[in-house]
């Protein structure tokens, strides 16, 4: 798994790619996390996640937390067929904003 | 008149005839009093009753030296004072003064007598007129005293008949005394002897007995003396492995053979919960540390054998280094790597005794005391040696472990002193190839059901991206439709989450395994672990509407499975999750 941490429009964007599970979620976790502490609203990049599981899932659900607690907007974006299928599953995909692309999301 | 003289003559005989009886009676009352109830201080009371009415005093006493032969103590006493307990220096009174010279006396005016105790009248009021005192002697051997006051009726003094009389009697309940003395030190002997021998059978009893020639761990203990400060232990644990454990504690005897039970029954009640020998080893060392008499220490060596792997993890307080036999017939030895338990009570590390994992990969493991090492081989005091016992594991490799155990302790000798230390041996043999396979017995023969994968990795976050291949690979053999195949993944993949974060409690040489197969119209994966068994309670979905990070992946499972069951894992090791869910074939989506 890689991830991406940018500016845009006044956002924080961070963009992950690849697998989010057991192993890489920890390093998921800390970028959601360091984002959230920018302040700003945050978009997370879902659109090149191929997997994730419960734990990664677990990471987006403690940012999202974090975000609320700061009064800041945390919203998924381009979340891709894998990752939309878990969030379901988890009864998530209402939980989270999620918007069809990065760009509808700032 | 001329009757006069013979009267008189006989009047004497029948006087020393009453006295000889007297003796004979005395003899044959106190061996009986002795024999009856192994009482000496009731037999010496009833001997000075007969001797203070033989001789028709006004009272008596008996006086015993002690050990030491400092002290004159009153063990019994009849008449007018009761001096019972009194202790007077062995060379101070008159009865003093009669066992120094070894000889007998009479005292017909004890007011002359400057050597006359007179603290005991005073108290009491009584007066001592005359004493009569006769030596307990048998050859040269002094044992005290008899001491009798004053003659009933006349004048109340004694004259020199009764003082030979008296000598007499002494000299028989002297010998009395001597045989009741010797009686009882044999009579104890015995009891410690016997006390040994139920103390060796209790010990023995605290060793493990195993009879089956295809025990993987097996030992053998021959004590020097009755008992024995060596011990070893081993005992399955609930995830399948087995706990075992060897040590030698300082010293012989008793003491030892105490502090050996201690460290050995700590070792296996600890063991069956601490799942670490080398914390199990700090926590025995600090309870020995806190109780064990000083100056004693316990050398030892616990471990935990994993039959399924061939691993074993080790620790070592300051005890001889266990050999590992290569199957390539290559020799390894383990030093210690902390000191022994019972000398600081502070662990080597934090987590205890640094522990070692040793892969036996078809090999064995020994572990022995000084005992095996320093035993003598012949008459000339040839010792065994470290090389010595390689040199008997090379020659018996292809033999069973017992054979082999005996094989080494069969090496040495007893010499003329018996065994010069206790000899113990423990041995841990990895059946390597032949190792059981329990996944292999788990899949089932039946027809309709298709072995397709059988996995064991090491049950680590890393490996679960291969395991989420192989399950891709086996839904794709099975031509498993798209959306089907993806959660599945997902549910195995959490399955053995489970398994990598709290089976093993942080250990990262556990393993899992993970088994799939077609059986019938179903898809079956079996998710197993070697860990203690899991609490049933504890695994259950979530609270949804808790949206907390973490306990997903079990909802996770049950929403996409069709069956999510433990069931009980072949040979009952670990924990055997099954998931099951009916297939949709490519072809039948649409």
């Amino acid at each position: 798994m890689k991830h991406e941490t940018r500016d845009e429009g006044g956002s924080v964007v961070v963009a992950f790619e690849g697998d989010v599970d057991l192993q890489t979620s920890p390093a998921a976790r800390e970028a959601l996390l360091a984002a959230v502490s920018q302040g700003k609203p945050v978009v997370v990049d879902l659109s090149s996640v191929g997997y994730i599981d419960s734990s990664g899932v677990a990471s987006l659900v403690e940012a999202l937390q974090g975000a609320k607690k700061g009064g800041q907007n945390l919203a998924l974006a381009a979340v891709s067929e894998g990752a939309l299928r878990v969030l379901k599953l988890a009864r998530l995909d209402t939980v989270f904003t999620i918007h069809d692309s990065v760009n509808d999301a700032l | 008149m001329s009757n006069a003289p013979a009267v008189s003559v006989s009047e004497t005989a029948t006087e020393d005839a009453r006295r000889f009886q007297a003796n004979l009676e005395l003899l044959a009352e106190m061996s009986q009093d002795f024999a009856a109830n192994r009482d000496l201080d009731a037999a010496l009371l009833n001997a000075v009753q007969h001797i203070t009415d033989s001789v028709d005093a006004e009272g008596g006493a008996l006086f015993l030296l002690d050990d030491a032969q400092e002290n004159l103590t009153c063990q019994a006493c009849v008449g007018a004072t009761e001096i019972t307990g009194l202790v007077i220096a062995a060379d101070k009174g008159i009865v003093g003064r009669c066992v120094q010279n070894n000889l007998g006396e009479i005292v017909r005016d004890v007011s002359k007598d400057p050597s006359f105790f007179g603290g005991v009248d005073e108290k009491t009021g009584y007066t001592t007129k005359s004493i009569l005192c006769a030596p307990l002697t048998v050859k040269d051997e002094r044992i005290g005293a008899i001491e009798l006051i004053n003659k009933r009726g006349g004048d109340g003094l004694f004259n020199p008949d009764d003082l030979h009389f008296l000598e007499a009697l002494a000299a028989s309940a002297a010998l009395a005394i001597l045989n009741a003395r010797q009686a009882d030190a044999l009579f104890e002997q015995e009891r410690i002897k016997r006390e040994l021998e139920l103390a060796r059978e209790i010990q023995s009893s605290l060793l493990p007995h195993v009879d089956d020639d295809n025990a993987l761990i097996a030992g053998v203990n021959q004590p020097a003396r009755e008992v024995s400060g060596d011990f070893f232990d081993h005992f399955p644990l609930e995830d399948g492995r087995i706990c075992f454990c060897l040590g030698d504690v300082s010293g012989k005897g008793m003491n030892a053979a105490l502090l050996m039970a201690k460290t050995a029954s700590l070792y296996r009640c600890l063991g069956k919960a601490i799942l670490s020998p080398g914390r199990l080893l700090a926590l025995v060392n600090k309870e020995i540390c806190e109780t064990a008499a000083r100056g004693m220490f316990v050398t030892m060596v616990g471990g935990i054998f994993d039959p399924r792997t061939g691993h074993v993890t080790l620790a070592n307080a300051g005890h001889e280094p266990p050999l590992l036999l290569t199957i390539d017939g290559e020799f390894q030895a383990f030093e210690a790597e902390g000191p022994p338990l019972g000398i600081l009570a502070d662990p080597p590390t934090k987590e205890g005794y640094p522990e070692t994992v040793i892969e036996l990969g078809g090999g064995s493991l020994w572990v022995f005391t000084d005992g095996v090492t320093e035993g003598y081989i012949d008459d000339a005091g040839t010792e065994l040696e470290v090389d010595g016992v390689k040199r008997i594991l090379l020659e018996t490799r292809t033999s069973g472990l017992r054979e082999r155990l005996d094989a080494v302790v069969g090496a040495i000798r007893p010499g003329e002193q018996g065994m010069r230390d206790d000899v113990t041996l423990l041995g841990v043999i990895d059946p390597g190839m032949a190792r059981p396979a329990a996944l292999a017995e788990a899949a089932g023969a039946d027809g309709t059901s298709e072995a397709i994968m059988s996995m064991r990795l090491p049950a680590r976050a890393d490996r679960l991206r291969v395991i989420r291949h192989a399950v891709r690979a086996a839904l794709d053999y099975l031509s498993c439709e798209h959306e089907m195949t993806e959660e599945v993944i997902l549910a195995v993949d959490e399955a053995c989450q489970n398994v990598v974060r709290h089976a093993y409690g942080g250990r990262d040489d556990g393993e899992i395994a993970v088994e799939l197969r077609r059986d019938g119209e179903d898809f079956v994966v079996e998710v197993q672990d070697f860990a203690a068994p899991v609490v049933l309670d504890t695994i259950k979905g979530r609270d949804l509407d808790d949206i907390r990070p973490g306990g997903l992946g079990v909802h996770l499972i049950r929403e996409v499975m069709d069956d999510v069951q433990f069931v009980t894992p072949p040979a009952g090791v670990g924990n055997l999750l099954q998931l099951r869910k009916r297939l949709q074939k490519k072809s039948d989506a649409s």
